[in-house]
């Protein structure tokens, strides 16, 4: 199972729109991160470097660890996709 | 499109469905709404649909018209570590009849069903439509609001059934406005292809008999387990962890699940299979302790959205308790309309009809079963505990052997202590 490989196994219609914005200043200034680890679809990346971190909804599975885990509530947006978009499965 | 309806569920999951079905089924005009394309697209769980004793009673045919995989004739739980494993089994012809104790199923598939057999009997079923913000006028529900589009759809009761993060329970303030990452988990599954015959004869089954295994030890170190169940010509493996100790851990999900189907034991059980789908959600595992408010003006609260989940360490239930909590809410509904009465007077009444059902007499039984859960030794100790016993027992090498008991003794000293593993039982024996 390579995480890298998602778009291959699971489907996804994308929406333009993220369904979940981060407040980045609240998450340059947490210690925790547990976002990154956390996230079963990788959608969180910390930059060391520049001391950012960055979410990209389109693998998202909708499945709300990265909701639980924050306890900074770092989230100016956490919704789920509008109707018809986001994560399709099949047979799960 | 019709907008005002006597009751809106929402969410078409099982909690939402069996609740739809039962208002339709009385002659309400309810509305069931649904954030997926269909429902079903979004769900996802580990794959043991427990007996539905509730669900039976409006179809006493239910197996053999629902859409099932398998259903589970043979369960086991396996102690393993990088490098061994122990199992125990559980066969009978009791689980091999119907009534059926449990199957596997595709969500895709199982919820459509459910709902279709709600549209069946009456309800619409309204796809591809996010719930945006819930109405309320004079302190009253008076209905809901659908991302993107206009207008709100309006009526005198609601049924939160949206599921373990239940934004729809937040915004009538039922639920705190943070989880507690001690109290959830975080279940991620591969779904494998292999033809029938090789299932069938790789697990010991015949017919349309399925086989449940769940694993203890395989989650490098962080509180959780893993499973593997068999459908009809695919396999579900995956793991659940509680999300406060994979925090901790840092290490992330899939790299565990790769561990885990990489254990030697456990990989020849995939041999030829290829995966066809990635899939994760979250768990409410906090039991009894986490339960929200389950009513207040104009709404309640069903399935995962009031964290009717018990995991026992035995069996993880959940969407049995979330149909039968869906039905339990629709019979609360279906006498709120004949009293014209949808206050918490008298909506309080699911609560007490939720009390006085299995589901809250099982969740309060295993109140303690978290507590239990919480004990880290679990994860590893214990299952290289018993692995080196067994190893013990059955190597032969020319050395004398130790007694049994004595190896027991000396065993628990050196691998977990002996104050350790008394505290553990008093803690699994008050928890089971």
């Amino acid at each position: 199972m390579n995480i890298d490989e998602i778009f291959d196994y699971t489907s996804f219609t994308i929406d333009r729109e993220p369904h979940i914005v981060l407040d980045k200043d609240v998450c340059a200034g947490c210690d925790q991160r547990g976002c990154v680890n956390c996230c079963p679809a990788r959608c969180y990346t910390w930059s060391e470097a520049e001391g950012k971190m960055t979410f990209v909804h389109d693998g998202c599975l909708e499945c709300g660890t990265c909701y639980v885990v924050c306890q900074r509530n770092a989230f100016s947006r956490w919704n789920y996709p509008r109707g018809g978009y986001g994560v399709a499965y099949r047979m799960t | 499109m019709k907008r005002e309806f006597q009751a809106i569920v929402v969410g078409a999951g099982p909690a939402g469905s069996s609740a739809a079905l039962t208002m339709a089924r009385a002659g309400l005009d309810v509305a069931l709404i649904e954030r997926g394309t269909f429902p079903g697209e979004k769900n996802m769980f580990g794959g043991l649909l427990h007996r539905m004793t509730s669900i039976e009673e409006v179809f006493p045919d239910f197996w053999s018209r629902a859409p099932l995989e398998r259903h589970i004739a043979k369960k086991g739980t396996t102690f393993m570590t990088g490098e061994a494993s122990f199992n125990v089994q559980h066969e009978t012809v009791n689980f091999d009849r119907t009534p059926y104790n449990g199957y596997t199923v595709f969500r895709p598939r199982f919820d459509r069903w459910l709902a279709e057999e709600a549209v069946s009997a009456g309800a619409t079923l309204l796809n591809r439509s996010t719930v945006e913000d819930v109405v309320i006028r004079n302190g009253k529900i008076a209905g809901v609001t659908i991302a993107g589009r206009k207008g709100e759809i309006s009526a005198p009761v609601i049924v939160a059934a949206d599921g373990v993060l239940s934004f729809t329970a937040k915004k009538a303030g039922l639920r705190k406005p943070q989880f507690s990452p001690d109290q959830m988990a975080v279940g991620v599954k591969a779904l494998f292809d292999m033809p029938k015959e090789v299932i069938d004869d790789r697990f010991g089954l015949v017919r349309n008999q399925g086989f449940a295994n769940e694993y203890v030890g395989c989650t490098g170190g962080v509180r959780g387990g893993g499973f593997l169940y068999t459908n009809y010509d695919t396999i579900s493996v995956g793991i659940v962890v509680h999300i406060s100790s994979l925090r901790d851990s840092g290490k992330t999900p899939y790299d565990l699940l790769n561990d885990f189907l990489a254990q030697p034991q456990f990989t020849k059980l995939l041999r030829g299979g290829r995966l066809q789908e990635y899939s994760a959600h979250v768990i409410p595992e906090g039991g009894y302790a986490m339960i929200p408010e389950l009513y207040g003006d104009g709404i309640l609260v069903a399935g995962d959205a009031a964290a009717l989940c018990n995991a026992t360490g035995v069996n993880l239930e959940g969407i049995n308790l979330a149909s039968h909590s869906g039905i339990l809410a629709a019979r609360t509904i279906i006498d709120a309309h004949e009293r014209k009465d949808f206050s918490r007077s008298t909506l309080k009444r699911y609560k007490e009809r939720l009390d006085l059902s299995w589901v809250m007499q099982d969740l309060k039984g295993f109140k303690n079963a978290p507590k239990m859960l919480h004990i880290e030794r679990i994860y590893n100790e214990y299952p290289e505990l018993v692995c080196s016993m067994m190893e013990h027992i059955y190597r032969i090498d020319g050395t004398p052997k130790t007694s049994i008991p004595k190896l027991m003794l000396r065993e628990a000293r050196e691998k977990v202590g002996l104050k350790n593993v008394l505290s553990d039982l008093f803690t699994a024996w008050r928890a089971l």
